[in-house]
């Protein structure tokens, strides 16, 4: 059922003149890596901060409020390229065990967004601030070493490529 | 060749050194650039430029050179088709000015801070993409 799905959207026009282009593609990743770049920065300044490790004389809450809206645009852009670079593979992708850690690193960073959120508003839960702040380091390191990883899987014989 | 290049000899140096590479160079980037937004006015608005500046400084330098040391590594391991290769020679071009520029210009951006913060941010976003770009060029037009 996901598998035809995704086969159908490798298919599509747009992704299938995606895959094949010489030059649009290595765009849209350099674009993915600039936007991880600013994400992931502003990633790890907020948790330095919640480790005490910069800015200790700015509260742990002002930083967060201050980065909310350039990781939301960061994400969106990262996440955005990542998605038209997977839906050009997505079968291959499917299979891919890197890929499938990244997306379960991203079900984790989810559940420690929830699970974390009081912290990042909060500036007397240090304890946990540092707990979040390393869990979070952890994660994101992760999910970009398995994202590297991605390109070194080669695809299976008898992918569904038009 | 005489002496064997041992980064050569297991398949995962490669992507592992790729890994410190962009890690490096994603935290030297990213945390100029919090500089660079703060200048063009969003981000961190109630802390000064400088500030931001100084609380990340030795982080970029060593994102920096995390960066710069993986990728002397990496390039160790294919000194011929990188020489020749035009992103490579381009990338290093632009490398070379946005240090420069970083640790100059960019120290003391109090005439004109748009303009030095978007010239900043260029810069960095050229060097990601002539890093991108290598392969493309080796594999050569169409």
């Amino acid at each position: 059922m996901l598998l035809s799905i995704l086969i159908r959207l490798e298919n599509l026009a747009w992704f299938s003149d995606l895959r094949s282009s010489a030059y649009v593609y290595p765009v849209v990743l350099a674009l993915h890596l600039t936007a991880i770049s600013l994400f992931g920065a502003m990633i790890v300044a907020t948790d330095l901060r919640l480790l005490g490790w910069a800015l200790p004389e700015v509260s742990a809450p002002e930083i967060t409020r201050g980065l909310r809206t350039g990781k939301r645009i960061g994400f969106v852009l990262a996440a955005g390229c990542g998605f038209i670079l997977f839906a050009a593979k997505a079968e291959e992708y499917y299979f891919n065990p890197f890929f499938r850690t990244k997306m379960l690193l991203f079900a984790l960073v989810a559940i420690h967004a929830l699970v974390f959120r009081s912290v990042y508003a909060d500036s007397a839960a240090r304890k946990r601030g540092r707990l979040a702040a390393w869990l979070s380091l952890v994660f994101w390191l992760g999910i970009l070493c398995a994202g590297r990883a991605i390109g070194y899987v080669a695809g299976r014989p008898g992918m569904h490529y038009r | 060749m005489l002496i064997e290049n041992p980064l050569s000899a297991s398949p995962s140096a490669y992507p592992v050194l790729e890994c410190f590479h962009i890690a490096g160079f994603a935290l030297a980037i990213g945390m100029t650039a919090l500089v660079d937004f703060r200048l063009l006015g969003f981000g961190l608005l109630r802390q000064p430029p400088a500030q931001i500046e100084r609380a990340f400084r030795w982080w970029t330098l060593g994102g920096l050179i995390t960066a710069v040391f993986s990728g002397l590594l990496i390039f160790s391991t294919d000194l011929d088709m990188y020489y020749l290769n035009w992103s490579f020679l381009l990338k290093m071009a632009v490398l070379v000015i946005a240090i420069v520029f970083n640790y100059t210009i960019h120290r003391q951006p109090n005439r004109a801070p748009r303009l030095i913060a978007g010239i900043s941010l260029l810069l960095w976003t050229g060097v990601i993409f002539g890093g991108i770009f290598i392969p493309v060029a080796l594999a050569g037009p169409g």
